[in-house]
């Protein structure tokens, strides 16, 4: 055999072998071929329109339920079926994991920040200049919407500005919380900066997107919560610095004047709700008496799909059935009872046209035998947002050529579509069949509405001036001139007897004191009244520190008269306490009205004797896995890094007393 | 390049020329042709014919078998090895057969005396089993292979591959998956349990057809010639970073020369639904639920006016299933309707038709073979109104054909289509949905229209999903013989998949109770809205093997066979995605047809691939000691150049002490292997497919938050990228012992395994939640599966009566050896924690009155569980002895009072098949079933009523509940009192007696007659008649009988799957079934 082709050919062969090889690494280089890498990201305007609106995590009308105007649900305004566990001291838990201690949020505005701000510095991302400005704004006003959410949660919180390595020491090191009203300055910080990057009118979707009044507005609520939080609390555990706080001794660098600090956020509240209220009219109410509000904008702000010509409206959602993305808001409010219903206590609160409350001298109340009787002669905000059978229902049907109208509150029917007050809402009630069936509704969802500004300003500057300056006299009677309540509140505020509001308001008192400020209780009436099914209760409540009283004085829900005439509406009722049957209404022994959560009384019904209350409550409890991470010593969570909130145990599943 | 590495590169091609000259010149083996002389006589006289048998040493065989050939008449040799039997005809054939030893037929020609050797036979021991890259003998096997072939898949009505194989192969787990029964969903499977966590990697077998991956179950059944599974390190390791958790090769049938044989096999059958529940009638639900809702603080739900009305309905007094509402428009459904619907049945079908049709012809000259096959499938589903069907087309060719004198050129074809269609609204939210269907719910209204809450209008008119699948796969090979013993094979696959899927919601209603229709939600989508969705991916996937081997001998005793060679695979796909809503007309649900929306969904293109150099040395001497060692150099596209390549070697090796000189057993014992192998293997299954690429989601007119109306772009911050991320290493040791007994008759594998995944990528560390987003993975955990497969065969036959009996029994457990959890969360995997640990509360009972609770309670608090305890309430029992029930702080140093209660992992799978034949006669029975296993189920259908009446069920098993004077049933006279119940007291609103907890724990162990089929294949003189070759009708059942200890709620094959709770699943069915089989 020829030995040198044979070697040859192996040559050749080994050869081959080695630039297959070769070949190989090429082969084997296999990169994504359609992902978007970080790198090219960012490179213009479009870009970071598509990022920041992915991070819009507004409260907004979604599921099953009466969307956003079921939020005030488990306050003293609005009642539920079922009970929150907050006014159940011990039954409201710490939870084992999750909870709102968590940075998602926050991460993806931060790591916005961090890659954006520096091109948009060297000038390398390209469009239009006020446009890149806009969303750059939006990326702090979202940082910062975030933050306030935390602060509403648990107060102290980490402060961070930056994305973080996956690296345990660096991530322990900055879960160290800071005192709240540090986290507060940081929030303002950020909102100052999209203030000054936003535009009036976003570059794209108008008032569904972020501008610089909503910007300004929500500036006002965190400035004036942080104020009154500080203010109302001073002296609790539940302020930096207060006795038994826990931060004390785990906070590096802690100093603080409290004063300064109410002083310094009461400033920043009135400067940034003075902008908006100076610039932003009030939508026009046509006063009708809620029988047919349909033409008229003030209910329609709320029941409307296009809610851009509403000057008032700063933010808002949209919702359009063809793109899937709709809610249930009128499946409920229209058709039936939605399981919610406005307590009596929130509807005796309301003022008579004439500026009295319904108990003072004179006032004209019609007393509460019948929904109508109620609603007459009222503040209009309760005409329009309350029903009363025998008011129109649907604009676009009609049957047998009769109106379609509301009819008697269903108080023991299904419990998912029950009136379980009798006095139902409706805000946000369309007129249209369209808007009635399950996932089909498409009205607009309201997110910042001006009217905050004016409230925010009137509270800020009154408790910083301890008198009502001539800006907050002229927002508060444009408010009540618009809610048609005489616009004169001297003569409300001479009428306010607070033993009487008392009954009827957990804000009637602060720190489990009766106020004593006439003025000031009025104000926060106000607020009550212009925020009727907003969702916006609970948090005031909070700040204002007014559920101590509930401690030792719990608070039974009441419902309409339903022990009075209206108890011929009904054919099936079994009062609480009929022996063999099952009750479905609360006893008339006890009360005219109806009691919802002494319907069942049985052991599992925590609620039954009233609504209580413990310190504890006014801020989460943070869940115990993120005290387990963030120990120093394995295993021992009171080595963690973290302090639980006041009041709080560092055990899962354990409530405070 | 430089001059030193070409010249070390000519002293490395001298060497290799050395080595492939010094094999050429090995003595070749010679082949001898043995010759057959047939002598045929002439007269026909009865006489008697006698004689001994002997094997070749000249031992005399003792019950050989002797049997006049087409007669029943029969003998068998004496200890002696004697025999004599009468004939019928001095002409006669005699065939003579015996257990080990080849069958030979002897012409008796007019001979008395005959004296006859019978050659042992070597098909058992020297059967060869397809091993990667090549052959192997059986008898020289060293790594864990099993084997089996198209007999044991024959006949069983099945829809796929996969449902056949299930507990077939020792080491091999079948386990359904996702949606149950649906009619496209395969089994999953894995070899020798669970190989990875999940968590950033996953561990599949590889499964090769014909040399190609594919799968499984997209071949018809019948086209299978037979399956080998390769089980540990050393079998596998030449497939390198693609297999190191087994593969799976199946070989489907080729062409033989001669003449055209064509084969028709067919199959029809009847499926019913197995294991449905058992629903309330309308009237003990109501009771039931008023029960749960009193006990949870709520009002009853079924006021006595409604209560009547289903007694009346009941009772035939009213036929309509509802009435208005008070509104008068609408009817009243749940809490206000009276009917008595058992929604298991309405929804379900009694039977379902299917049948199945295979047709092949084969056949060649001694160059030249052919096999060509097709296939029809038509699966009827068993849903009522949505009206589900799967269908299967296959068409296969084989051909090849010598193209010179050395090498064989062959060509592969095959084409699989798979229909599959069903209902848009039946996703896993109509299973949810069934038993949420409340008994009271009529499925009609008054009008006669299909009642809102039934569904069923959305299953008829809602929109269709049609699926469309097809795999096309061809592979051209080489096989170059250049001398005897050497072979060269090329090959290169091609093989595209094709996904046509598309899906149209259609609007669906409703009717009020004037008969006015209103729209209902399809799905999740708005009432009223419709739409279209196209989505096409098209895999392509190419792969190329090169490999030589070669086989010699150095003197007489020393066989070696060395294989070398390269495989590269690519693997591509595109996809793309469109849809629009608004259709014009809803029954022409196309894009063209959609009039707002269009939207571009995806368009995707992604890609990976591999390659490695692999080789072989196998050595034995005179098959006694045998080793073998396997080596691949493999690279993968996952990862970044400088982590590319690994080398992943595997050693094996056996001794075959029956060979030995002083074995003396060899007449009860033919075979005693002894086998060890040891392998180390890669993973490179990373779930990621550019783990370490970051990428930016972004999502085109998919954002929530509309603006101007439409969806906005949406874009969101990449996750984190490890730097830390490398190979998953896979080493596995395995032990085994082959026996061959008496005479080949009774067969044993045992197999002794464990096998490491050592730095898998393992859970994210739990960081600090201030990082904000997922902490990436990386590699940071090992674990490992061990058990063993035992696989016992005995086949024998009595005269005629040929019958076998095969049993397996496989166990595998998983055991985490390293993982980040120093705090000992219990939520998370730790040291030393096996897959499946169940951990739960122990139960000391259920409280009979007050005062045993109470008494209960004085010691211990429940407080932290829930409250208002009281009779008929679950006592816990306070494990730790602090006075509380609790789980602590679910760590494991301090997990309260809970407890590993069991383990949810399958043991001890075992599988019996028994076959007999008799005179044309067969039967086969095969048993499949889990020897150990225990399940705590969660959900309604287990509990009945818990959290809401809206999550709640009631099965005529949930009435054994507690009740005692104070129930409102047993107050209303419908019920007894019942104070030693199986279950608690119902509740909506707590879960406080619903933990996971011993006395509910499951057995979920099993047994399940899978098969049993009865044939008969006609006579030979019968069929030759027909001018037919083979004739066989059978009848065949599947899941006929079932042994389980766990709840009849559950069908112990659909528990714990994926859906929203235990049992909301697509049922699993019986089926009966004929068919015929013809050879032609």
């Amino acid at each position: 055999m020829n030995h040198s082709i044979k070697n040859k050919i192996y040559s050749v062969a080994i050869l081959l072998l080695f630039i297959t090889l070769g070949g190989c690494t090429k082969y084997l280089d296999r990169e994504p071929l359609s992902d978007v890498t970080p790198g090219v990201f960012f490179s213009n305007e479009a870009d970071l329109a598509a990022y920041t609106i992915n991070q819009y995590a507004f409260p907004s009308h979604g599921g099953w339920g009466p969307g956003l105007f079921g939020n005030d649900n488990h306050t003293d305004n609005q009642a539920t079926g079922s009970y929150a566990t907050r006014w159940v001291p011990g039954e409201y838990r710490v939870p084992q994991s999750g909870g709102n201690w968590d940075f998602g949020g926050i991460r993806s505005a931060n790591y916005f920040l961090e890659t954006v701000v520096p091109k948009w510095k060297n000038g390398e991302i390209s469009g239009n200049a006020g446009s890149i400005d806009h969303y750059i704004g939006e990326g702090y006003f979202l940082r910062a919407y975030q933050y306030f959410n935390k602060i509403q949660a648990f107060g102290d919180f980490p402060i961070l500005k930056n994305t973080l390595p996956d690296e345990q020491e660096v991530l322990k090191e900055a879960s160290k919380r800071r005192p709240r009203n540090e986290v507060a300055r940081f929030v303002l910080a950020d909102l100052d900066s999209a203030i000054m990057l936003l535009r009036d009118v976003a570059p794209q979707g108008g008032k569904n997107r972020i501008s610089k009044n909503a910007a300004l507005l929500f500036k006002s609520r965190v400035a004036l919560h942080e104020a009154t939080w500080l203010t109302y609390h001073k002296g609790t555990a539940q302020v930096p610095g207060g006795p038994d706080w826990p931060g004390t001794g785990k906070v590096e660098g802690f100093n603080i004047n409290i004063d300064q600090e109410i002083d310094f956020f009461l400033t920043q509240a009135m400067e940034a709700s003075a902008k908006v209220a100076d610039a932003v009219p009030l939508v026009e109410n046509l006063k009708d008496n809620g029988y047919d509000s349909s033409k008229n904008p003030y209910a329609m702000m709320f029941a409307d799909q296009n809610l851009d010509p509403y000057s008032e409206v700063l933010l808002w959602r949209a919702y359009n059935s063809s793109e899937g993305i709709t809610h249930n808001v009128n499946h409920y409010i229209n058709q039936n009872g939605g399981n919610t219903g406005y307590t009596r206590g929130f509807v005796d609160n309301f003022l008579m046209a004439n500026g009295l409350p319904i108990y003072a001298g004179g006032s004209g109340y019609h007393g509460d035998d019948y929904i109508s009787d109620v609603k007459e002669d009222r503040d209009n905000r309760l005409q329009l947002f309350m029903k009363a059978p025998g008011e129109l229902r649907l604009t676009d049907q009609v049957s047998d050529g009769e109106p379609i109208l509301i009819g008697n509150p269903d108080i023991v029917g299904l419990p998912e579509t029950r009136d379980v007050t009798g006095y139902s809402i409706k805000k946000g009630f369309s007129y249209l069949s369209s808007q009635d069936e399950g996932s089909s509704g498409t009205t607009g969802s309201i997110v910042f509405r001006a009217v905050e500004a004016y409230l925010n300003y009137i509270e800020a500057s009154y408790l910083k001036n301890g008198a009502i300056d001539a800006k907050a006299d002229a927002y508060w009677k444009a408010i009540r001139a618009r809610a048609g309540v005489n616009s004169d509140y001297n003569i409300t505020i001479n009428a306010t007897n607070m033993t009487e509001e008392a009954k009827n308001d957990f804000a009637a008192y602060s720190a489990g004191q009766l106020l004593t400020d006439k003025t000031l209780y009025n104000i926060r009436r106000e607020r009550r009244s212009e925020f009727i099914a907003e969702g916006m209760r609970y948090a005031d409540l909070k700040r204002w520190r007014a559920l101590d009283q509930l401690a030792n004085n719990p608070y039974i829900i009441e419902g309409f008269k339903v022990f009075g005439p209206m108890q011929e509406w009904y054919e099936n009722l079994v009062e609480q306490g009929t022996s063999g049957q099952t009750a479905n209404i609360s006893s008339s022994k006890e009360s005219d009205y109806l009691r919802p959560y002494r319907v069942i009384l049985n052991a599992s019904n925590f609620v039954q004797d009233g609504y209580r209350w413990t310190p504890a409550h006014y801020l989460e409890p943070i869940a115990m896995e993120h005290f387990i991470i963030t120990s120093e010593t394995p295993g021992n969570v009171s080595t963690s890094v973290i302090y639980q909130n006041p009041g709080w145990p560092l055990q899962a599943n354990e409530g405070a007393e | 390049m430089t001059k030193k590495l070409l010249k070390k590169k000519a002293i490395v091609s001298k060497a290799s020329a050395l080595l492939i000259i010094g094999a050429l010149a090995l003595p070749l083996t010679s082949w001898s042709a043995i010759d057959a002389v047939t002598e045929r006589g002439t007269v026909r006289v009865q006489q008697t014919v006698s004689g001994t048998i002997k094997d070749a040493e000249g031992e005399p065989l003792v019950g050989v078998s002797i049997l006049e050939k087409e007669t029943s008449n029969g003998v068998s040799t004496d200890v002696d090895g004697n025999f004599s039997i009468t004939l019928s005809n001095p002409n006669a054939t005699l065939t003579l057969s015996y257990i080990g030893y080849v069958s030979k037929e002897v012409a008796v020609s007019n001979q008395s005396f005959l004296d006859i050797v019978l050659e042992e036979d070597g098909t058992e021991l020297d059967q060869v089993v397809i091993v990667g890259y090549g052959t192997q003998k059986k008898v020289n096997l060293t790594g864990a292979v099993s084997t089996i072939n198209a007999e044991q898949l024959e006949s069983r009505p099945v829809q796929n591959v996969g449902q056949a194989l299930q507990g077939l192969v020792p080491g091999l787990n079948l386990q359904t998956a996702g949606l149950g029964g649906e009619l496209n969903q395969n089994l999953s499977f894995n070899i020798r349990g669970g190989g990875t966590i999940g968590d950033g990697s996953s561990a599949s077998p590889l499964v090769l057809i014909d040399g190609v991956e594919g799968n499984m179950n997209s071949i018809n059944p019948q086209d299978i010639e037979n399956i080998t599974v390769l089980k540990d390190a050393a079998a596998s390791a030449v497939y390198g970073s693609r297999a190191p958790f087994g593969v799976i090769l199946i070989t489907t049938k080729s062409g033989k020369s001669g003449p055209a044989r064509v084969t028709y096999t067919n199959n029809f059958r009847w499926s019913r639904p197995l294991g449905l529940a058992d629903m309330m009638d309308s009237e003990t639900f109501a009771y039931y639920f008023n029960e749960a809702a009193l006990n949870g603080g709520e009002a009853v739900k079924f006021s006595d006016e409604v209560l009547e009305r289903i007694k009346q309905f009941k009772n035939g007094e009213i036929d309509y299933g509802t009435v208005p509402d008070n509104t008068g428009d609408r009817w009243q459904y749940y809490t206000g309707s009276h009917a008595n619907t058992d929604w298991f049945k309405e929804q379900y079908k009694t039977a379902a038709l299917s049948h199945d049709h295979s047709l092949s012809v084969s056949g060649g000259t001694e160059k030249s073979q052919y096999f060509v096959s097709g296939n029809y499938l038509d699966q009827g589903g068993l849903t009522r109104h949505a009206g589900d069907n799967f269908k299967r087309y296959s068409l296969n060719g084989k051909v090849s054909t010598d193209i010179g004198k050395y090498i064989k050129l062959s060509y592969n074809n095959r084409f699989v289509r798979e229909d599959f269609t069903k209902a848009t609204h039946m996703n896993d939210l109509f299973y949810h949905n069934i038993a949420r269907r409340w008994p009271t719910v009529p499925a009609k209204d008054p009008n006669g229209y299909y009642s809102d809450p039934s569904e069923i209008a959305q299953l008829e008119d809602g929109g269709r999903v049609i699926n469309q699948t097809d795999y096309l796969t061809q592979t051209l090979q080489l096989v170059a013989k250049p001398l005897e013993g050497w072979n060269i094979t090329a090959d290169a696959s091609y093989r595209t998949t094709n996904y046509n899927n598309h899906s149209d919601v259609r609007p669906a209603y409703a009717y009020d109770v004037e008969g006015n229709p209103y729209g209902v939600a399809v799905g999740w989508n708005t009432p009223g809205y419709s739409s279209v969705f196209e989505h096409n991916r098209k895999d392509s996937y190419f792969a190329t093997n090169i490999y030589s081997d070669y086989s010699f001998t150095l003197n007489d005793d020393h066989n070696f066979k060395v294989m070398a060679g390269f495989n590269s695979e690519l693997n591509k796909y595109r996809t793309l995605a469109a849809s629009g809503s608004g259709l014009i007309v809803p029954s022409q649900p196309t894009l063209n047809t959609a009039t707002s929306q269009l939207l571009a969904e995806d368009g995707q293109y992604q890609h990976w691939a591999t390659a490695g150099f692999f080789g072989r040395l196998n050595y034995n001497y005179k098959e006694k000691y045998l080793l073998e060692i396997n080596g691949r150099y493999d690279g993968s596209s996952r990862f970044l150049q400088d982590q590319r390549w690994n080398l992943f070697p595997s050693f094996s090796a056996g001794w075959n002490v029956a060979n030995e000189e002083f074995w003396t057993w060899n007449d009860k014992i033919q075979m005693f292997k002894l086998r060890a192998s040891y392998g180390e293997l890669g993973n490179q299954e990373t779930n990621n497919w550019y783990p370490f690429y970051q990428s930016l989601p972004f999502y085109a007119n998919a954002g929530g938050w509309l603006l101007g109306g439409t969806k906005p772009n949406i874009a969101s911050a990449p996750g984190l990228v490890s730097t830390l991320l490398t190979w998953e290493r896979v080493t596995s040791w395995n032990f085994g012992l082959d026996l061959a007994m008496l005479q080949n008759r009774l067969n044993m594998t045992l197999d002794l395994f464990k096998r490491k995944t050592i730095d898998m990528v393992g859970p994210a560390p739990e960081l600090p939640k201030i990082l904000g987003t997922g902490v990436p993975r990386f590699n940071n955990a090992d674990m490992e599966s061990y058990g063993f497969e035992l696989e016992l065969g005995w086949s024998d036959h009595i005269g005629e009566f040929g019958y076998s009996v095969r049993g397996v029994l496989s166990d595998d457990q998983q055991r985490i050896t390293r993982y980040p959890n120093e705090n000992g969360n219990l939520s998370q995997y730790y040291v030393g924690r096996k897959w499946g640990e169940i951990w739960g509360y122990t139960t000391v009972g259920i409280a009979k009155t007050q005062a045993e609770m109470d008494a209960h309670l004085a010691n211990v608090s429940q407080s932290n569980i829930g409250n208002n305890w009281s009779a008929g309430d679950i006592m816990y029992a306070d494990l730790n002895g602090d006075g509380k029930v609790d789980g602590g702080n679910n760590l494991l140093s301090d997990h309260g009072d809970i407890s590993i209660l069991g383990n949810s992992s399958s043991r001890y799978r075992f599988s019996l098949d028994l076959s007999a034949d008799y005179k044309g006669f067969d039967a086969r029975v095969y048993i499949q079933g889990v020897g150990k296993r225990d399940y705590m189920p969660n959900g309604p259908y287990f509990w009945g009523a818990q959290g809401g009446m809206w999550q709640s069920a009631g099965f005529s098993n949930h009435m054994d509940f507690f009740r005692d004077e104070t129930s409102n049933m047993v107050q209303a006279g419908f019920a007894d009192v019942n104070l030693d119940p199986y279950y608690p007291k119902p509740y909506f609103n707590t879960n406080k007696n619903f933990q996971t907890q011993s006395r509910y724990l499951q057995n979920a162990a099993y047994l399940r007659v899978k098969n049993i089929q009865f044939g008969y294949t006609l006579p030979s003189l019968i069929t030759e008649q027909m001018g037919l070759s083979r004739v066989r009708f059978y009848i065949s059942g599947e899941n006929l009988f079932t042994a389980t200890g766990l709840s009849d709620i559950f069908d112990p094959e659909t528990i714990a799957l994926s859906g929203w709770n235990d049992g909301k699943t697509y049922p699993l069915s019986k089926i009966y079934s004929f068919g015929i089989n013809v050879n032609f």
